[in-house]
């Protein structure tokens, strides 16, 4: 990348730390607001007990996102396929969206108790319905020549998906991963927030919470910037992926034009 | 022999195409023109079975339907778009089949390359030639040449009568451009606005083309005559 596209954002980063930092000093009190140095002190310091955290955080989030990507575009492509089942599944799919998810959670944990499966579960939830939107979206939206030009051959509805409206949908299906990818660790933040832990070595979500009740605010920081560490890597990995797949033909992911 | 017999349309209460009965023989170059509206359109996708209808069409087994923004597949080469065709229909031979094809549109060359990278002429001559390698026996054509620049359009018009001659399939245009419709064809037919039906069927009585033909003034009054049949329509 060259060096003038880099310079707008890292400008906008240090004005926002400088703020920061000079608003600390001013108000001057650290467990309520501590300077970014301090934060990057207490991460340093507490460096390993943030990776294990890091660690667990990760495997429910990253299993929650797999199980969450498998789960939405096999729906997606049963209701794209069927439209008596898209009309029966959709208004279900939305409710996925519009439940607050914070608030089922204690019931997830109730139902599948306080271990990472109900964290898992969680984290599906949150990242379910952007996939299923998205995936749907592009499967229906594929152009109407090219399905004119399918059905003049008299193609089968399995080689339609193949060749046509597969393909045609994975730049809806990469934007759907994108979203969901920040919502997969939220949803696994949540799942931490509610089932807590007997000692401090938990996941992110768990981690905070004590470090919150100790009016650590360097550390809740710290941990905070963690997990929006790890949701922007999965957002990269998805980014890379899609870019890997549509350089050559998608206009969104092709140089100068 | 391609037979269109008692063939109409509704579309809910609109009826857009009245009673159409029309024969073209094997080997025949057909346009149809007439104003926007006039059920040509539909009228193709009847022949091709993409839209239901009343009446009955025969046709021969093999053909191809070419469209009007060339309808490929923009995550793949060219390669893989001339091939598409060939897969659908489980051809064999596909790779020196499309090698033959590209090498006569003058694409060799492109093989790897995307759709997007090609000028509009290319793109048709992909299509074209994608439909072509399937040796079909007739061949439709919904206004091919209404995206291209005029200069192109006119060279595509000859390389597509070359096509023809070349390969004696029997084709169906639809067209807007009378001039176009003339040139290609052994007979235009003339169709009236809502419903939709024939009301004329005009023979062109040039032998040869060759692009000066576009000149003479035989070829006007010819273009000039279908104007006029369109005209009263207004």
């Amino acid at each position: 990348m060259e060096i003038k596209k880099i310079i707008p954002p890292a400008l906008i980063l240090a004005l926002f730390l400088g703020g920061w930092h000079i608003g600390a000093l001013i108000y001057d009190m650290a467990f309520i607001l501590p300077t970014p140095f301090a934060v990057a002190k207490q991460f340093v310091s507490d460096f390993e007990i943030i990776m294990i955290g890091l660690g667990l955080t990760f495997r429910a989030a990253f299993t929650g996102y797999v199980i969450a990507i498998l789960i939405g575009i096999t729906v997606a492509t049963v209701m794209s396929l069927n439209k008596v089942l898209e009309r029966s599944l959709y208004p279900y799919a939305i409710l996925l969206q519009t439940v607050p998810v914070v608030a089922v959670a204690p019931l997830i944990v109730l139902w599948f108790g306080f271990e990472i499966k109900s964290i898992i579960i969680i984290s599906i939830i949150i990242s379910l319905f952007p996939i299923i939107n998205n995936t749907l979206l592009g499967l229906n939206s594929t152009n109407k020549t090219l399905v004119e030009l399918f059905q003049y051959h008299k193609t089968n509805s399995f080689t339609n998906f193949i060749k046509l409206r597969f393909p045609a949908a994975i730049p809806n299906i990469i934007a759907g991963l994108k979203i969901s990818a920040g919502l997969s660790v939220i949803g696994a933040i949540v799942g931490e927030f509610i089932i807590g832990s007997g000692s401090m070595a938990g996941g992110l979500g768990v981690q905070i919470i004590y470090a919150q009740a100790e009016l650590e605010t360097a550390l809740v920081m710290a941990l905070i910037l963690t997990a929006t560490g790890l949701g922007f890597a999965f957002f990269i990995t998805v980014q890379t992926i899609g870019w890997y797949l549509m350089r050559k033909w998608h206009e969104s992911e092709m140089k100068g034009s | 022999m391609i037979g269109i017999s008692k063939v109409s349309k509704h579309f809910d209460e609109v009826q857009a195409l009245a009673e159409v009965n029309l024969d073209i023989a094997t080997g025949e170059f057909i346009s149809i023109v007439g104003p926007s509206g006039c059920g040509k359109s539909t009228l193709l996708r009847i022949i091709a079975d993409l839209v239901p209808t009343d009446g009955s069409v025969t046709k021969p087994k093999k053909g191809a339907f070419v469209f009007q923004d060339s309808a490929l597949l923009p995550w793949r080469t060219v390669q893989g778009n001339v091939e598409l065709l060939m897969e659908l229909e489980h051809t064999d031979n596909k790779r020196a089949k499309a090698a033959v094809a590209l090498r006569q549109v003058g694409l060799n060359g492109f093989e790897r390359s995307y759709p997007h990278q090609l000028s509009g002429g290319m793109k048709m001559r992909l299509s074209l030639a994608r439909s072509l390698v399937l040796d079909p026996e007739y061949i439709l054509l919904d206004e091919p040449l209404s995206a291209v620049d005029e200069l192109t359009r006119e060279v595509l018009q000859e390389e597509l009568y070359d096509m023809w001659t070349r390969d004696k399939f029997t084709a169906i245009l639809v067209t807007h451009n009378i001039a176009e419709a003339v040139y290609l064809s052994n007979r235009v037919v003339v169709m009236s606005p809502r419903p939709g039906k024939i009301t004329d069927i005009v023979d062109i009585p040039f032998n040869k083309r060759t692009p000066d033909i576009r000149t003479k003034p035989q070829f006007s009054k010819v273009v000039n005559d279908i104007a006029g049949k369109l005209r009263t329509w207004k």
